[in-house]
């Protein structure tokens, strides 16, 4: 029959589907209605509808035992739904024709024809053939997706089946169902608004809420992708689909990105917070298609955004349809980036690290238009906005560094537009002393004021100023003008106790970069910020000399020694005065500490930017030595918790700077980590760390001096050196501080990378505390570990023979860590849920195995059979053997063992005869723990490997004699 | 031999739409799951505890590693570290094993 034909021809192309359809349209109109309305009924008068709608399902009926990954099959079903979007159309307008004033949708050949093709599938939705499922969910879910109605009793079975196919065993099936299902939801939805019968909302907010349930907790990403893209967007739905920015799989978050959020309209009616997880999320994802789709997001569709409506227009018709967004880009305009960044909260992601860096620099990579637009005239500066300073810091970075990425060191295009569009550094001077005196008059309106504006205004010219100044570290200072003039200009910036703490920091590397790379330059940095310090430190002096009536702190920096002292002395005068003074006096006195501790604080912040820039020898310098002895180190002795972190970190950077300083010291950062809390653990670590690497002589072995003899006696200083920091980073490894453990492993893994620590403990411990569920919460911790963990065996032979080492050990460990794990759960909660928590026991041998391969250590595959780079296996065979005939070891853990033997890599000639045979030994005597035949086997084809190796070495050794 | 070997796999598939359902793919058709739970995910599936989300990124930098904590801006042992960081991208284990080496002789 010429309906077959259609279908038959349907099936090789989507190319003739027009085509088809209006042959069969034509066939249906010939059965269906009267011949008399058509002059050509020829073929149809034989058949009534009847007939039509029967072969129909026939031919539908053939498609459903193809084999998912048949593309004929996806090609058909697309063709039915044409078929049936256009006959149903055609349908409602012969009815209109017929009856203009209808209300209700009436019945026509082809509802009923659908109808028919529905019901026949129903029940294939349960088949319990999958292919069968498959199809007749596909066919239903395409049918309901091209049909704008379908009758009401139908609607409800079909929702019900498709509801139960949501938690199908098959993910295809799973996807079409969930295909159809936002079809549906969708259709309540907008029912709602037209006040349908309660009952039927609810039923569509079961729907809805079951769809959203699977858009979370389906394990099929592809599921989720289609159920992101096919729900309706409204106000309920979105939070749940703008949580998909972080999905685990890559391109469900980037069918967010590239096509969700450009189709959901105007940006601005995101939150602001959205907005800014959006973006950040996006641009810093770990995938780069995806970070490439946000980029595009944000310079192709929001600046539009902006471009089109000005915000004003915004606020007054929220609700109006936004126009068409066209595909060409509006001309550029700072006022829409300004709006741009203002929607993005340019003050607070601005910052370092924060993310409208990265949305800028992408933002000028990809609209040339706009790095040709922008310029700075002076009435640019005269009224700098926190967006306006973002706008040509940002630009200036982008001049700066794009194009430098490929090592390019020559003259480019931009930095002469760079040069064309910015003042020259004189004059950028100028208005950068304007912007910073204008800074200094809010925070002296905010500390003085009751203004409450005062802060946000505050917080507004601080942002310029850094702005400005991380423009002027990108400058060149050959010009002794415009040096001078910013070198004037910093160092008296430098001076104010008022200067922010972001602000000053910056002034200090600005001004470290003026004075000159070399070590004059250095040193005349240093005399000059030691000066302003001192300059900053004065401040309490003269409010000393106003209120007369107390000892003078002043006293307190010059002469470091007699602080303590002096320390007392005040305590006692003041103890003694307490008695008699008024409360009045009291308070002030109080005051006064709190204003001494704020300057101090001060005054040690800039000599902490200062450390973080200088590189000489600390004795030599007596600008820093002088620094040291008045301000570090009473404040490391202060009594008030914060000064003395802070002294703590001046004076673990001065020990950077000098090795007999860190080597008197070291003992005093250890006491600080056994006895502080976290947040000193944690500085006193990193100062560990870093005076381990600066000096690594520090944990040298000392050579042996020959006149001592009783050395055995007397462990030698740097020895119980050793051992300390090691019971350190021991005990930091084992922190409940999750700030602690993590710094702990980041510090013990640095340390081992530069082969400083090689201890075997440590290592098993931190390759324990990685596994260890209790860490699961600290991603830092597990974040650095599993980068560090395959580095630094597969970087040298001897590591991962460490690794080899240790590794049943921690298998066993582990083993007792997980059972005790699972008791407690099965205590909680009956076991259920409980297996997520930890990793299998036999993942952690996969890894270890991974970790030692030989074949993965650099240097293996040209050291042919260099002995020691092939050994990492056969040391790891010996040590399972060990573990297997030395221990009790339970079930699973023998398993694991087994199934790592199976995975070594044994290189012949990887090592000596010797070698070979202990390992043959253990293998022997293991062969009695084997259980079962996979072990069995296990043990028999290695053994046969290694005899075979054994031969070889013995006849080679003949060889040798010959 | 090989593009040749897929070629041949890849016989066109037609749907014969004339002929009439094959006895096998009627009893399929015929046959209903016995219950819904045969052909759904079993239960303990339909959550995921994670809601399918990544975790907090921590944008663990291998060249951390290379930063001294209190100078994050004064690289770890030679000039040459310095350029190396330059780079893009991760450091991996080549980079180590002779990273090691440098700072071990300076040592």
């Amino acid at each position: 029959r010429a309906i077959c034909t259609i279908f038959v021809d349907t099936q090789k192309s989507t190319a003739g589907h027009r085509k088809a359809v209006i042959s069969l349209r034509k066939i249906q109109e010939a059965c269906c209605y009267e011949p008399a309305n058509y002059k050509t009924g020829r073929e149809g008068e034989d058949f009534d509808e009847d007939d039509f709608n029967a072969e129909i399902v026939r031919c539908v009926l053939r498609i459903v035992p193809v084999r998912k990954a048949e593309p004929v099959g996806d090609r058909v079903v697309r063709f039915l739904g044409t078929f049936l979007n256009i006959a149903s159309n055609k349908d409602s307008e012969i009815a209109n024709h017929a009856d203009p004033d209808a209300s209700s949708v009436p019945e026509t050949p082809t509802s009923r024809l659908t109808t028919r093709i529905l019901e026949t599938l129903l029940p294939l939705l349960s088949a319990k053939e999958k292919t069968i499922r498959f199809r007749a969910t596909q066919i239903t879910s395409h049918i309901i997706n091209s049909l704008d109605t379908i009758d009401d009793n139908l609607f409800h079975k079909l929702r019900l089946a498709l509801l139960k196919r949501i938690h199908d065993k098959e993910a295809p099936v799973r996807l079409q169902a969930v295909y159809g299902l936002g079809r549906l939801a969708a259709e309540v939805e907008d029912g709602n608004e037209q006040d349908e019968s309660d009952s039927d909302a609810e039923v569509g907010a079961g729907v809805l809420a079951k769809l959203l349930n699977t858009l979370q907790h389906d394990p099929s990403a592809e599921v989720r992708r289609n159920l992101l893209l096919n729900l309706p967007l409204s106000k309920e739905v979105l939070p749940y689909l703008l949580e998909r920015a972080r999905d685990a799989d890559a391109s469900t978050r980037r069918a967010l990105y590239a096509r969700l959020l450009p189709a959901l309209g105007d940006f601005r009616y995101l939150s602001l917070t959205h907005r800014e997880k959006l973006l950040r999320w996006g641009l810093r994802d770990r995938d780069e298609n995806v970070r490439k789709a946000t980029a595009r997001l944000f310079r192709e569709r929001w600046i539009e955004d902006c471009a089109a409506k000005p915000a004003e227009e915004l606020e007054d018709g929220p609700q109006e349809e936004q126009p068409k967004v066209s595909n060409q880009a509006a001309d550029p305009s700072l006022d829409a980036l300004l709006e741009l960044l203002e929607r993005i909260d340019v003050v607070n992601s601005g910052g370092e690290g924060g993310i409208a860096q990265i949305a800028m620099k992408e933002f000028w990579e990809g609209r040339p238009d706009y790095v040709e637009y922008v310029s700075f005239p002076d009435t640019f500066w005269e009224d700098l906005t926190p967006e306006l300073a973002f706008v040509v810091r940002s630009f200036n970075d982008f001049c700066r560094s794009s194009g430098k990425e490929d090592g390019y060191d020559g003259p480019r295009m931009l930095d002469g537009m760079l040069a064309d569009k910015l003042p020259e550094v004189t004059m950028f001077g100028f208005l950068l002393e304007r912007e910073i005196a204008k800074l200094l008059e809010t925070v002296q309106a905010a500390a003085e004021g009751e203004d409450g504006d005062a802060e946000e205004m505050c917080v507004q010219r601080e942002f310029v100023v850094e702005q400005m100044l991380h423009m002027a570290l990108t400058f060149d200072y050959s010009d002794e003008v415009g040096r001078r003039k910013m070198f004037a200009l910093m160092r008296e910036a430098l001076a104010h106790a008022d200067l922010p703490e972001e602000a000053t920091r910056l002034v200090v590397e600005v001004l470290r970069l003026v004075c000159g790379v070399d070590a004059k330059g250095e040193r005349e940095f240093c005399g000059v910020v030691v000066e302003a310090i001192a300059e900053v430190h004065d401040i309490l002096g003269e409010e000393e000399e106003v209120a007369e009536d107390s000892t003078s702190v002043d006293d307190s920096f010059h002469s470091a020694t007699e602080h303590h002292i002096d320390d007392g002395a005040v305590q006692g005068k003041r103890s003694k005065k307490k008695r008699t003074v008024t409360r009045e006096t009291a308070e002030a006195d109080e005051g006064k500490a709190l204003r001494e501790i704020v300057v101090n604080m001060k005054c040690l912040h800039i000599a902490l930017c200062m450390l973080q820039n200088v590189q000489c020898e600390l004795e030599e310098n007596a600008s820093l030595v002088t620094m040291l002895n008045n301000l570090v180190v009473p404040a490391v002795r202060s009594q008030e918790a914060p000064l003395r972190e802070r002294g703590l970190c001046c004076l673990g950077l001065c020990c950077l700077l000098g090795k007999n300083l860190a080597e008197e010291n070291l003992t005093l950062f250890l006491h600080c980590f056994a006895k502080g809390h976290p947040a000193l653990q944690t500085i006193a670590l990193q100062i560990i760390a870093d005076i381990l690497i600066t000096h690594p002589s520090l944990l040298a072995e000392p050579p042996i001096d020959p006149n001592t003899t009783t050395a055995t006696e007397q462990p030698p200083m740097e020895n119980m050196l050793q051992k300390q920091v090691l019971k350190a980073f021991s005990r930091s490894l084992k922190s409940d501080d999750h700030a602690v453990q993590s710094t702990g492993a980041t510090a013990v893994a640095k340390t081992m990378l530069s082969r400083l620590i090689t201890d075997k403990d440590l290592l098993k411990q931190l390759v324990i505390a990685y596994f260890d569920p209790d860490t699961a919460g600290n991603a830092h911790l597990r974040q650095s570990l599993s980068y560090f963990l395959p580095v630094y065996c597969h970087s040298r032979p001897e590591n991962a023979a460490r690794m080899a080492g240790i590794a049943t050990g921690v298998i066993g460990k582990l083993a007792t860590l997980r059972e005790a794990m699972l008791d407690e759960a099965e205590a909680d909660s009956g076991g259920e849920g409980a297996e997520g928590e930890m990793v299998k026991l036999s993942v952690v041998g996969t890894m270890l195995v991974d970790w030692t391969d030989p074949r993965k250590i650099v240097g293996f595959a040209e050291a042919a059979v260099e002995v020691g780079a092939g050994e990492t296996h056969f040391l790891l065979a010996e040590a399972v053997f060990d573990r297997l005939n030395t221990s009790q070891v339970g079930k699973e853990e023998r398993k694991v063992l087994f199934g790592m033997l199976g995975k070594l890599h044994l290189p012949p000639g990887g090592c000596d005869a010797e070698r070979i045979k202990a390992v043959l030994t253990g293998l022997a005597e293991a062969s009695d723990v084997a259980s079962d035949q996979t072990s069995r086997n296990t043990l028999a084809k290695m053994q046969v490997n290694l005899l075979k190796m054994i031969r070889e070495a013995v006849t080679a050794e003949r060889e040798v004699e010959d | 031999a090989q593009p040749g070997r897929t070629r041949k796999e890849k016989e066109p598939f037609e749907i014969d739409f004339l002929a009439p359902l094959s006895a096998e793919v009627q009893v399929a058709m015929g046959t209903m799951a016995t219950s819904n739970a045969q052909i759904s995910l079993p239960r303990r599936e339909w959550r995921s505890r994670s809601r399918n989300l990544l975790p907090d990124d921590r944008h663990f930098n291998s060249k951390d590693l290379l930063k001294l904590f209190l100078k994050p801006k004064a690289w770890l042992g030679s000039r040459k570290a310095a350029k190396v960081v330059q780079v893009d991208g991760e450091l991996d284990e080549a980079y180590w094993a002779t990273a090691g080496a440098a700072s071990a002789d300076a040592a």
